[in-house]
């Protein structure tokens, strides 16, 4: 796709291999790499998509309109502490993220850990949620599978977990 | 020749922009699209761009099963996770602040704003931004430079005053810890910028790793602790940067190697040993990634005195400052230890050496310090005297000791009655600074090291319930952080009791505290020079 290298600022809407279909404007095209640059969501402020996407994977394209290219070199910047900031803090969120993933279990079960999670203190054991460190709610997480804890909080997270099943249920039937 | 050199030049005028789109994606959470269909999900750590484009996510997800079968079970986090250039079909990165063209012109007016946006994190953002309009001033002196040098066509030139303008942001933002990664060499020189900011004791700061601090800071005093340093990261940053970028095309072509495959070929995962390779690049070093972990090693090292531990220091830290230029104190017996108790804060960890049975006696007292027993070092004397009561308390060695032991006894009260008991303590004034250390104490683990002189024995057969006393579990042993002893002081290494290591019941202690504290008098200060060695070998 040599046309590509000319042609920087064109936006595009471009069909892949994949099955991806989106609309982009170039920012920059490597025949080396053979990767071409897009972004998505024009002008829609500060942020926006950006793709990297192997022109080979290209199934098919069409140009929609030609724009000025919309990097000024001479005005682009990094801020690299910035960037190394940026990372380590996605990494330190991540970490904390995959604490609250239940690994192997379903996905109902994920929605009520979730759900538990908004009020109370809740955590992952395997596949069992634990709840304040004492309450332990297994599979089928019915208010019948929670077991420990002080009389009180056995009886918090059953009342919990019964609403949230109830909003679970009627979400379901109203979809 | 030529007619390559110019394409070489085109190309890398290209690469350039794809440089600046890579560089601009780093930190982001990305879906990355592989040939057979699989989507993997995980933070943009790193690309290699050299001759086909590579890249490297951090904590990466399989998103979507493709079509080929791979070697990453679905919904695991793979912590480290090279795609291939042959895998790779496509990047999608959402939510791109970059800056360019219109953006530009704005960064020099609103930096706050502007870099408030890089950090997904909610809670910097709102600091840095405060901070960043302080020094507003700074960086539009900083801008002119970057843009002066920004003529350049070579891009990793502009990265470099680019650096410049921006440091100060990220270092509010951050620390300087951010600085200290890029620049391992630069690591000691910031740990010592780190001494001089951190509150916390002496010896915390000396070993803090740059993980630690950043995630100290992050959490605590971001906002006050960066503003001094920020010039001096700054050279240091700007040193590294070029060596970085290097280095990372340069560490990464082993990496992409492979062509186009087969589709059915699998995407690989490789785990760590590969972060080493791409770690000149971006961000985090393994360096850095490691310190923090060793830092806890560290700390829960019996051996290891220096670093305390971090959590107990923030919270003792309101309690005791280090102070590392202190004098080694030297207590006049004076004043009958009125002292209010020092707040001894709940030592978690109690660490001491079960042993001596010359200690016995203090050993008594020991149960209430259970809290800890922690290792006087040359700075503590003068914690001491933040605490209080150990100043006041020279005379009263018992008292001081017993305060440490408050530990989670919480018998806060029982130095008091100590006081009255000890008048032989008074007699030993150099025995205050083991007490006093034992104030110190609160900060966990410290070895308090009260010698116990057999002439008190007799007084300690009072002490009858002492021998009671489980021997110290080790769980609650913890190992002298630091407190920064001094040497210099009568440390008194007690061996303390095998008692309390926390599982003792306070109640057992007072009514022995006053029996417990004869033994420590003071009669002989023990020099306990090299402290460290002497608790390293008793320390479990």
């Amino acid at each position: 796709m040599e046309g590509e290298e000319f042609a920087v600022g064109c936006l595009l809407s471009i069909k892949t291999t994949l099955g991806d279909e989106f609309e982009g404007q170039i920012i920059c095209y490597d025949r080396l790499s053979n990767i071409l640059v897009l972004q998505e969501g024009l002008e829609s402020g500060p942020r926006r998509n950006i793709r990297l996407l192997k022109a080979n994977y290209i199934k098919e394209f069409s140009l929609l309109s030609q724009d000025e290219d919309p990097l000024d070199v001479k005005k682009c910047f990094l801020d690299l502490a910035g960037l190394q900031a940026r990372e380590d803090s996605a990494i330190r969120q991540a970490e904390a993220d995959s604490e609250r993933f239940g690994v192997g279990v379903t996905s109902e079960a994920q929605t009520l850990f979730d759900a538990l999670s908004k009020t109370l203190p809740v955590c992952w054991d395997k596949t069992v949620i634990v709840v304040m460190n004492d309450v332990r709610v297994s599979s089928p997480y019915l208010p019948e599978s929670v077991r420990g804890g002080t009389p009180a909080a056995n009886e918090r997270v059953r009342k919990v977990l019964e609403f949230e099943r109830k909003k679970i249920q009627t979400r379901g039937t109203s979809l | 020749m030529g007619l390559e050199n110019r394409v070489e030049e085109d190309n890398c005028s290209m690469n350039e922009a794809l440089l600046f789109a890579t560089m601009s994606i780093i930190g982001l959470q990305v879906d990355a699209h592989l040939k057979d269909g699989s989507v993997y999900s995980g933070i943009f750590h790193t690309a290699s761009v050299e001759k086909e484009y590579g890249i490297v996510l951090k904590k990466a997800k399989l998103t979507k099963k493709g079509r080929c079968s791979s070697n990453v079970a679905n919904g695991s986090v793979v912590e480290t996770l090279v795609i291939l250039a042959g895998d790779l079909a496509q990047v999608v990165a959402k939510g791109v602040p970059l800056h360019f063209d219109g953006f530009a012109g704005n960064i020099a007016c609103s930096n706050g704003e502007a870099t408030s946006e890089i950090f997904p994190s909610s809670a910097n953002p709102l600091n840095g931004t405060k901070k960043l309009n302080e020094s507003t001033m700074d960086e539009r002196k900083r801008n002119t430079k970057r843009n002066s040098v920004h003529s350049d066509n070579g891009f990793a030139d502009s990265l470099i005053p680019t650096n410049t303008g921006k440091e100060d942001e990220g270092q509010k933002l951050l620390e300087n810890p951010m600085g200290n990664e890029k620049g391992v060499l630069h690591q000691k020189r910031d740990r010592t910028h780190v001494e001089q900011r951190e509150d916390a004791s002496g010896a915390t700061i000396i070993r803090r790793q740059v993980g630690e601090e950043r995630s100290q800071l992050s959490q605590d005093e971001l906002g006050q602790k960066f503003e001094s340093h920020v010039e001096r990261s700054e050279k240091e940053v700007q040193h590294s940067v070029s060596s970085c970028t290097s280095s990372a095309i340069d560490t990464l072509k082993p990496v992409d190697g492979e062509h186009d495959n087969p589709c059915c070929e699998r995407p690989s995962a490789i785990d760590i040993h590969q972060d080493a390779v791409c770690s000149g690049v971006s961000t985090s070093n393994p360096v850095v990634n490691v310190s923090p972990e060793s830092c806890q090693r560290s700390f829960a090292n019996p051996t290891a005195i220096l670093p305390p531990q971090s959590s107990e220091l923030n919270k003792n830290s309101k309690e005791f400052k280090l102070n590392p230029g202190a004098k080694i104190f030297s207590p006049s017996f004076v004043t009958a230890i009125s002292a209010a108790p020092p707040l001894v804060p709940t030592v978690a960890n109690v660490s001491y050496i079960p042993g001596n049975s010359p200690m016995a006696a203090v050993a008594g007292s020991q149960p209430e310090v259970g809290m800890g027993t922690f290792v006087p070092r040359s700075s503590t004397p003068s914690k001491f005297v933040s605490y209080g009561n150990i100043s006041a308390a020279t005379g009263v060695s018992g008292s001081q000791f017993s305060q440490p032991i408050v530990g989670h006894m919480g018998n806060r009260t029982q130095p008091l009655r100590y006081a009255g008991q000890y008048h032989p303590v008074q007699a030993a004034p150099a025995y205050m600074n083991p007490n006093s250390q034992a104030v110190m104490f609160g900060h966990m683990g410290q070895l308090i090291c009260v010698p116990v002189s057999h002439d008190l024995v007799p007084s300690a057969a009072a002490i009858a319930p002492e021998p009671a006393r489980p021997p110290l579990t080790p769980h609650h042993v913890q190992f002298p952080k630091h407190q920064g002893s001094a040497p210099g002081q009568a440390l008194q290494l007690c061996v303390p009791q095998p008692f309390i290591a926390g599982g003792q019941p306070p109640l057992a202690v007072p009514s022995h505290i006053p029996y417990l504290h004869t033994p420590y008098p003071v009669n002989r200060p023990v020099q306990i020079p090299g402290s460290n060695g002497l608790f390293s070998t008793k320390l479990p």
